[in-house]
């Protein structure tokens, strides 16, 4: 399933998903439905999420860790912060310990995705999840249900990377030069936000959320549905 | 699995009041408890009316305070804290607080404030100390709505700017203003401010001097005119009128001009204009005329107080205009006996020189005589210039000093090489007691004549000093002969309500010592700046102290000498001349108990000092 790949309703769908699931984790999760999606915006519980890798391709590559935080348009909630270190199956590359600052050691040590997915599945339901780049956590999150559970993980994702695409989307005839980077740290310095280092999952979780209140403050309607913004 | 939040808990620790709290586990705790909240500009942290449980912190942005009647009380940026005096008080707040550019901001639910506000001192006394800071603006609250000087510059436009481009010719410019009914045109290139044409402009350098109408415009205006922000105070607007002696002045917002604000626009606000003084000074013809402006210096002053001016803006408004003072006497003593025969420069020295002057304070000066001073030639002729100097500067309220530091002193007046020699002597062969009498000397500005023996004199100085530690800790110990009132304060504490007429310096208690100690780290770092204010900012970036201290020292300075000014306020209301005694009983419980945290501050900076600069002694 590719991220492109999604059910047009989603109610619907997560109706069927709760009644077809054999595993107990997933079954709550889709039973709990994604109600937000048709309040307006300002009104959806939302939770921020960001995976690190070892790569991008979720057919080969594991998830290393997984930070999230709730927020809604007005505050992002640091008490409800989670953050979870995962061992990978294969052996960590020295190119993504330098990218994600975490070490062998603090890896070898780490829990299996496997043995913390529920709690993860648990965190996300009932919320809308937003993200930067889609493309992302998406399929692995996929890619690790299907591993775990033998089911299909999928769910509804407000994405600030497309947002701000869509932001900053000229037609090519008022192109001039190179196109607005769609980098986290780029969108973020649009908004007068801080920069932060990148790279940790709750951070760019929390960074995410900032974000998206920004871009909800200055370009979305937040009376509109929620389910008007999300892919 | 531990929550990673260290890259917040890590930009905490580097402000205060969290700074202090670095190594508390406790501070790991409470960023976990933390909410985030974005606002866009124009959005309420604390809107009109409104409860407040959080204390807040500026990760990004800015944010302006506004009291109940809407008078902007401070504005606030990336690493300020804002919201304790509304915890403090229950949650009730007098304050609103508002965006003023797009922000992220971190709240700290209430009860974390209360805790640290209970549990660390180093915590508790941040929010006390900037409180007392702010203490100006609460007793301006009780005195006068009316205020000035706390109004942004953009509130005091009228209009929108009349601009023209760079490249029109001088007639239309004129006809422009013409038209417009304009005394000043703002000259742009592309939208930015490129110069300034006035009235007078179009008299002096046209008219005057005959030049064709079809010049281009840009060929005679002023170019890169001084300007103000559109929103910085209007009492910023005031001090570089005064210094700079202008009577026009474009705001911009982002280089783009956005308005002028004239003296006009000023006095109509201001009954009398203390903006004025500095150009009637240079109007008057003969002393006389000096002497009577002098007689208004007292309500110069008390305007610069009522506006809400901060220390470090009225001491550099009342050492501008004593400068003014000491030019025009020049001015006119040249004209009495004929133009000099050489080269030579006037020297402010102390406050005035350190632009830290305020009401009363004695004349120090001194002359740098250029190297082919000749006595039997040129001695008559300063000696006549000087003395009529110093002489009519007591006659406009500058009493002369009673060191006998000044122009007219002969010892005090010589040439550039006997200068170096003398400073060279004091510093490298140095005697604590007899640097005790020429510390003042030490901050030397040259303010008329040829300023470039001032400039080499000073950095003669400069070279010779940062390398002498035998006299950096011969003057370290001598900035520690003067301390601060602490013992009195303790026992003034504990003697209560009890009848006491004593009263203690804030000069050379409080002031003073701050000026000395400060010096004593510029020198050695071989900063070539004068105000303390600034020689603080050189000395902060550094980092000759420990973190923060500096900033300390600053709220310290700004503290004292914030009651020391209204001290002399209430003294010249109650037609008393004005003095650096301050009668302990007619403060208040709140300024007693601040001033006494601000000793302490001088206090341990004046030990600290023992440690940075040690000597045989």
């Amino acid at each position: 399933m590719t991220p492109k790949n999604v059910p047009e309703n989603w109610q619907e769908a997560y109706a069927r998903m709760a009644q077809e699931c054999q595993s107990p984790a997933l079954r709550r999760f889709y039973e709990a439905g994604v109600p937000g999606l048709d309040k307006p915006l300002a009104e959806t519980p939302l939770v921020s999420l960001d995976i690190e890798t070892t790569g991008l391709d979720p057919s080969k590559d594991d998830v290393i860790s997984i930070g999230l935080v709730d927020f809604n348009l007005e505050l992002i909630r640091l008490s409800s912060a989670r953050y979870w270190l995962a061992k990978p199956h294969g052996p960590l590359t020295s190119e993504s310990v330098t990218i994600h600052e975490i070490t062998h050691s603090e890896i070898q040590d780490a829990p299996r995705l496997s043995s913390f997915l529920d709690e993860v599945l648990d965190a996300i339901a009932g919320k809308i999840v937003v993200v930067h780049c889609a493309a992302i956590e998406r399929p692995f999150l996929f890619e690790a249900a299907l591993e775990h559970y033998g089911e299909p993980l999928m769910f509804p994702v407000l994405d600030t990377m497309g947002i701000e695409a869509s932001i900053t989307h000229k037609p090519w005839w008022q192109r001039f030069g190179r196109q607005p980077s769609l980098r986290l740290d780029a969108c973020r310095q649009r908004y007068n936000l801080p920069r932060y280092r990148a790279h940790q999952a709750l951070m760019d979780a929390v960074s995410c959320a900032e974000l998206f209140q920004a871009q909800a403050s200055h370009h979305l309607n937040k009376e509109h549905p929620t389910s008007y913004y999300d892919c | 699995m531990d929550v990673e939040l260290s890259e917040i808990l890590d930009t905490l620790c580097e402000y205060a009041p969290f700074a202090d709290l670095k190594d508390e586990p406790i501070l790991q705790e409470m960023v976990k408890d933390i909410e985030i909240q974005y606002l866009r500009v124009g959005e309420w942290a604390i809107a009109p009316e409104a409860r407040n449980d959080n204390l807040f912190f500026i990760r990004s942005g800015a944010i302006e305070t506004k009291n109940k009647s809407g008078k902007l009380l401070r504005r606030m940026h990336e690493g300020d804290v804002f919201g304790s005096s509304s915890l403090l008080r229950g949650g009730r707040s007098s304050h609103t607080m508002r965006a003023l550019e797009d922000s992220l901001l971190y709240r700290i639910p209430a009860r974390w404030f209360i805790q640290f506000y209970s549990e660390f001192d180093s915590f508790s006394d941040f929010f006390e100390l900037s409180k007392e800071v702010r203490l100006k603006t609460a007793m301006d609250n009780q005195s006068s709505d009316l205020s000035l000087m706390t109004c942004p510059v953009h509130s005091l436009l009228r209009r929108p700017p009349i601009t023209a481009n760079h490249d029109v010719d001088i007639k239309t410019a004129a006809n422009i203003m013409s038209n417009e009914r304009v005394s000043s045109l703002l000259i742009t290139e592309n939208d930015s401010l490129v110069g300034i044409l006035t009235d007078r402009d179009l008299r002096n350098r046209v008219v005057a001097k005959g030049l064709p109408l079809d010049v281009r415009v840009d060929m005679i205006m002023t170019q890169d005119p001084i300007t103000v922000d559109a929103g910085d105070f209007a009492s910023e607007a005031v001090l570089k009128m005064m210094a700079t002696n202008i009577h026009h002045l474009p705001v911009v917002k982002n280089e783009r001009p956005v308005g002028v604000i004239s003296t006009g626009d000023l006095v109509q606000r201001e009954s009398h204009g203390s903006v004025y003084v500095i150009s009637d000074i240079f109007k008057q013809e003969d002393v006389e005329g000096l002497v009577q402006i002098s007689k208004k210096m007292d309500h110069v002053f008390t305007q610069l107080v009522n506006a809400d001016a901060n220390t470090q803006m009225i001491g550099n408004a009342m050492s501008h205009i004593g400068v003014a003072f000491v030019k025009r006497l020049l001015q006119l003593a040249e004209r009495e006996f004929g133009p000099a025969p050489i080269p030579y420069c006037f020297l402010a020295l102390g406050s005035q020189a350190r632009e830290e002057q305020t009401i009363s304070t004695d004349q120090d000066n001194a002359l740098i005589l250029h190297d082919s001073y000749d006595k039997n030639l040129h001695g008559d002729y300063f000696r006549e210039l000087s003395e009529y100097v110093c002489q009519n500067l007591d006659r406009c309220g500058y009493p002369l000093c009673t060191g006998d530091i000044m122009a007219m002193n002969p010892r005090w007046r010589i040439p550039l090489s006997e200068w170096k020699k003398t400073f060279a002597e004091w510093i490298e062969k140095p005697k604590a007691e007899a640097l005790l009498h020429v510390s003042i000397f030490f901050d030397l500005r040259g303010i008329y004549g040829d300023k470039t023996l001032a400039r080499q004199l000073n950095s003669h100085i400069r070279q010779l000093a940062k390398t002498n530690k035998g006299f950096l800790s011969a003057l370290a110990r001598n900035a520690n002969q003067r301390t601060p009132p602490l013992g009195f304060f303790r026992q003034f504490v504990l003697d209560g309500e009890g009848k006491q007429s004593r009263t203690f310096n804030l000069k050379s208690r409080g002031i003073a010592p701050i000026a000395d100690l400060v010096r004593v780290h510029a020198l050695a770092l071989g900063s070539s700046k004068l105000n303390t204010f600034e020689r603080l900012e050189d000395i902060e970036e550094a980092g000759v102290m420990p973190d923060g201290r500096a900033r300390d020292l600053i709220l310290a300075l700004e503290m004292i000498g914030m009651v020391r000014i209204k001290n002399q306020m209430n003294q010249i209301e109650n037609g008393d001349t004005p003095n650096n005694n301050v009668d302990p009983e007619t403060l208040s419980e709140f300024e007693r108990r601040h001033l006494r945290d601000a000793f302490n501050i001088v206090s341990r900076q004046q030990e600290f000092l023992k440690y940075r600069y040690p000597g045989k002694g």
